[in-house]
C-alpha cells in the first residue's frame, strides 16, 4: 500500500509564502481563496513576532515562526466520514481528494474540519488570468474544494507544486507506508509533530520542530521513487491553461 | 345539532381569503428569493468558509424540534390507551407534519447544488449523521402524513371526501382505527426520538468544532423539541380556537401549560446545569467564581435563551392562578419558542466563532476578492444573515403555515363527537373567521 504524506520542516521554513502562491497557481485557485495558507505563530497579524522588545537593558522575549497549513491528508478525516454523497473519500495512496460533479455543496466537510482546509465556491471563481492558471480545471460555483496533494502530478511521478515552490527546501513529500522513503526516516529522525493530533484525525502531515533535517532531498521535480526527469514535459505532456499558453507567445514550455 | 364531521373553517371569509392570499405571496416571493440565490450562488448570503452554515441550518434544526410536539401529544396518551388530549390530537399531528415539511424544505437553499439532491439516493455514504438524518426525516414526514390520515380517515368518509380513498365510515372501522392508533403511537415515539437525536449528533460528533463534540447534545435536542413542539401546539391551538371551529379545551389549556413549565425545566435547569457545572467546577476555584461561571452565559443568544425563554416562561407557569389564564400559557409558550430558536443560534455560533489553529492571518473567507489590496482573511468567525437569507425562510414558514390553515380548512381535524363535549376557551363566542360563527352554527 501506499500512503502519500509530508514531512514540512518549520526549522527550515522561512515564512516566504512561495508554497502558497506555487499553489494556487498551479492548481487554479480562486482569488477568494488560498488552499495552502501560511500561517505566523507570533503577534497578532501575519509576519509579526510575539513577545517583548528588547528594551531599557532588558532581554526581548520576541519570537516568531511560521506554519504552514493545508489539508493534512487524515487517515480517519472527518471530512470523508461526514460527506453525504460520496463526494469526498480517501484514496488507494492515502490522498483525500473531491469529485466535483458529486458535490452537491452541502459544506458539512467544511464544518467537520478541524483544520478549515476546505473552501467553498459562493460565487463564480475569479482568477488572473481570467481564464485560469496552472493544469488544474477550474471548479464551479456551488462546491466544496481544497489541497489535492497535486494529484495530477503525482500521478505523473512529480512533486507537488508546493515542495517544488519551496525555496527552502523545507517541505518533503513521499509514501509514508515505505520505511525507507525520506519522510518515513525523517519521522522516525526528527522530532516532529501533527497539528491537532489530540483529535485523533492522525493526519498524514508531520512538522519537524527542533533539530533542522537536511531538507528535501532531490534537486529534480520527481517524487521520490519514480524516474528521474529530465524536464517537466516528461511527464506532463498536457500544457499548461489555453490563458497561460496564449500569453506565453503560444509556445510550451 | 349535527354529528356530521366538519372541517374546522367552513369557508374562507374576506380575513381568511387575505390571510391565505399573504401566505401565498410570501411563499412565492420566498421562492423567487431562492431562484435569485441559485443564479447568484451563495454569495448573496451572509455564510462565508469559516462560518459555513447559516440561518437555513439554524431554522432547519428549529423546525426539527417544532415538529415534535404534535405527534408525541398525539402519541403517548395513545399508546396508554388513554383518551386524553385526544381533541388536539389530529392537529397537533397535522403542526408536526408542516413543521416537518418546512424543516426539510429548509435544506435546499442552504446546499449549493440543489440540483444534485438525488446522490443523496444514489450515492449515500452511511457513515455520515446527514444520510441518517435524511432517511429519519423523510420517515417522519412520511409517517405523520399517514398518521394524520389514520386519525381522520373515518371522519373524512363521512364527510364524503375523496380524501378517504374508499375508507368507510363505520363503527367497526372506527373500533379499528383506535387498535392501529395504538401501534401508529408506538412507533411513531421511537420515530421522534430518533429524529431528535440524529439531528443533535450532526453537530455532536463533530470532533473539530469545540462545544459541538459533547454527549448532551442528543439529549437537549430531544428536550428542547418538546418545549418548542408543546409551545408551538398551544399557540396554534389556541389561535385556531379563536379563529375556527375548533375547539380547545379550556381546563387543557393549564394542563398542557404545566407539562410545558415541567419540560422547560428539565431543559433549562437541568440539562443546561449538567452542560455547564462540570466545566465550570473544573475551570475556577473559589466558590463564586465557580457559581457566576456556571450562571453567566457569555453571548446575548444565551440569555435570550435562558431568560427570555426560560425564566420567564417558567414564572408565567409555575403559578396555578395564572396558568389558568389563556394569555398567560399563549404568551409563556410564543416566549419558549422564541427562546429555542436562540438555542438553536447560539449552538450553531459556538461552533464557528473560533479557529482551531488561530494564527494570523487565519483563513480565507471565500467571498471577499474585489481586486488588488482587498482583504480576504479572517481569524474569527462572524455571521449576520441577509434579506434575500430572510426573504427566502420567511417563504417556506409561511408554507408552513399555509399547510396548517389549508388543513384546519379540509380535513375534520376534531370530530364532531369530541367537538360536541368541549367546552372551548373561547366558549360559544362569533368565530371570527369564514363570515360563519359558532352560535349560527350550533343551531343548526
Amino acid at each position: 500500500m501506499t500512503s502519500y504524506g509530508m514531512v514540512i520542516d518549520l526549522e527550515r521554513c522561512i515564512g516566504c509564502q512561495a508554497c502558497a502562491i506555487s499553489c494556487s497557481q498551479e492548481n487554479n485557485v480562486s482569488l477568494d481563496h488560498q488552499w495552502n495558507r501560511i500561517l505566523t505563530e507570533g503577534g497578532d497579524s501575519i509576519d509579526t513576532p510575539d513577545g517583548e522588545y528588547p528594551e531599557n537593558g532588558k532581554d526581548g522575549t520576541l519570537e516568531m515562526n511560521h506554519l504552514p497549513t493545508a489539508c493534512q491528508h487524515c487517515q480517519n478525516a472527518p471530512c470523508v466520514k461526514v460527506c453525504p454523497v460520496n463526494a469526498t473519500y480517501t484514496r488507494e495512496d492515502g490522498i483525500v481528494e473531491i469529485d466535483y460533479d458529486q458535490c452537491i455543496g452541502c459544506r458539512y466537510c467544511m464544518t467537520a474540519c478541524p483544520y478549515n482546509a476546505r473552501v467553498f465556491n459562493y460565487d463564480e471563481p475569479e482568477t488572473q488570468p481570467a481564464d485560469g492558471t496552472g493544469h488544474v480545471e477550474q471548479r464551479d460555483v456551488g462546491v466544496v474544494e481544497k489541497c489535492t496533494f497535486c494529484s495530477h502530478r503525482v500521478e505523473k511521478g512529480l512533486d507537488p507544486a508546493c515542495m517544488v515552490g519551496c525555496p527552502a527546501d523545507a517541505r518533503i513529500a513521499g509514501d509514508l507506508d515505505d520505511p525507507e522513503s525520506t519522510v518515513s526516516r525523517y519521522v522516525r529522525k526528527y522530532e516532529t509533530d501533527q497539528l491537532l493530533e489530540e483529535l485523533d484525525t492522525e493526519p498524514n502531515t508531520y512538522y519537524i520542530r527542533g533539530e533542522m533535517s537536511p531538507g528535501r532531498p532531490q534537486a529534480g521535480n520527481e517524487l521520490e521513487g519514480t524516474e528521474p526527469k529530465e524536464t517537466l514535459l516528461d511527464a506532463d505532456e498536457e500544457p499548461p491553461n489555453e490563458a497561460v499558453r496564449a500569453s506565453s507567445g503560444g509556445e510550451w514550455p | 345539532m349535527s354529528d356530521h364531521p366538519k372541517p374546522m373553517i367552513d369557508g374562507f371569509g374576506t380575513r381568511g381569503k387575505l390571510w391565505v392570499g399573504l401566505l401565498v405571496a410570501l411563499t412565492a416571493i420566498g421562492f423567487i428569493a431562492w431562484g435569485y440565490q441559485i443564479s447568484q450562488g451563495l454569495i448573496v448570503t451572509g455564510m462565508d468558509n469559516l462560518f459555513s452554515w447559516g440561518l437555513y441550518i439554524m431554522l432547519f434544526v428549529f423546525f426539527v424540534g417544532l415538529s415534535a410536539g404534535g405527534l408525541i401529544l398525539s402519541s403517548v396518551p395513545k399508546f396508554f390507551h388513554s383518551k386524553r388530549y385526544e381533541s388536539v390530537a389530529a392537529l397537533g399531528v397535522l403542526i408536526s407534519f408542516a413543521s416537518i415539511v418546512v424543516a426539510g424544505l429548509m435544506i435546499l437553499p442552504d446546499i449549493g447544488r440543489p440540483e444534485r439532491i438525488h446522490h443523496f439516493l444514489t450515492a449515500p455514504d452511511f457513515r455520515s449523521p446527514m444520510v441518517w438524518d435524511f432517511m429519519v426525516v423523510m420517515a417522519y414526514g412520511t409517517f405523520c402524513a399517514a398518521y394524520l390520515w389514520l386519525l381522520t380517515r373515518r371522519d373524512l368518509a363521512a364527510m364524503g371526501s375523496r380524501l378517504a380513498l374508499g375508507v368507510e365510515a363505520t363503527d367497526s372501522g372506527r373500533e379499528r382505527d383506535r387498535k392501529l392508533g395504538f401501534w401508529a403511537a408506538a412507533i411513531a415515539i421511537p420515530l421522534a426520538i430518533a429524529l431528535h437525536s440524529v439531528t443533535g449528533w450532526i453537530f455532536a460528533l463533530q470532533i473539530g468544532r469545540g462545544d459541538w463534540f459533547n454527549p448532551l447534545v442528543a439529549p437537549m435536542f430531544i428536550m428542547k423539541a418538546l418545549v418548542s413542539g408543546l409551545a408551538l401546539v398551544l399557540v396554534v391551538a389556541i389561535l385556531a380556537d379563536r379563529f375556527t371551529r375548533f375547539r380547545m379545551p379550556r381546563d387543557q389549556v393549564a394542563d398542557l401549560g404545566k407539562i410545558l413549565w415541567v419540560v422547560i425545566s428539565i431543559h433549562i435547569i437541568y440539562l443546561v446545569a449538567a452542560e455547564r457545572l462540570p466545566h465550570a467546577w473544573a475551570g475556577e476555584f473559589e466558590f463564586w467564581a465557580i457559581t457566576s461561571s456556571f450562571l453567566i452565559g457569555d453571548t446575548v443568544y444565551f440569555w435570550l435563551w435562558t431568560v427570555v425563554g426560560g425564566a420567564i416562561p417558567l414564572a408565567l407557569l409555575a403559578v396555578p392562578s395564572l396558568r389558568k389564564r389563556v394569555w398567560v400559557v399563549f404568551v409563556a409558550s410564543l416566549l419558549a419558542i422564541v427562546g429555542i430558536l436562540f438555542e438553536g443560534i447560539q449552538l450553531v455560533f459556538k461552533g464557528y466563532d473560533e479557529l482551531n489553529i488561530g494564527h494570523s492571518p487565519g483563513v480565507t473567507t471565500g467571498t471577499g476578492y474585489e481586486g488588488i489590496g482587498s482583504n480576504i482573511w479572517m481569524t474569527a468567525g462572524a455571521y449576520t444573515p441577509t434579506l434575500v437569507e430572510l426573504i427566502v425562510s420567511i417563504g417556506l414558514i409561511a408554507l408552513g403555515a399555509l399547510i396548517v390553515t389549508l388543513g384546519l380548512r379540509y380535513l375534520p381535524i376534531q370530530s364532531e363527537e369530541v367537538r360536541s363535549r368541549t367546552d372551548g376557551i373561547s366558549g360559544g363566542r362569533a368565530a371570527t373567521d369564514g363570515g360563519i360563527d359558532r352560535e349560527e352554527h350550533d343551531e343548526q
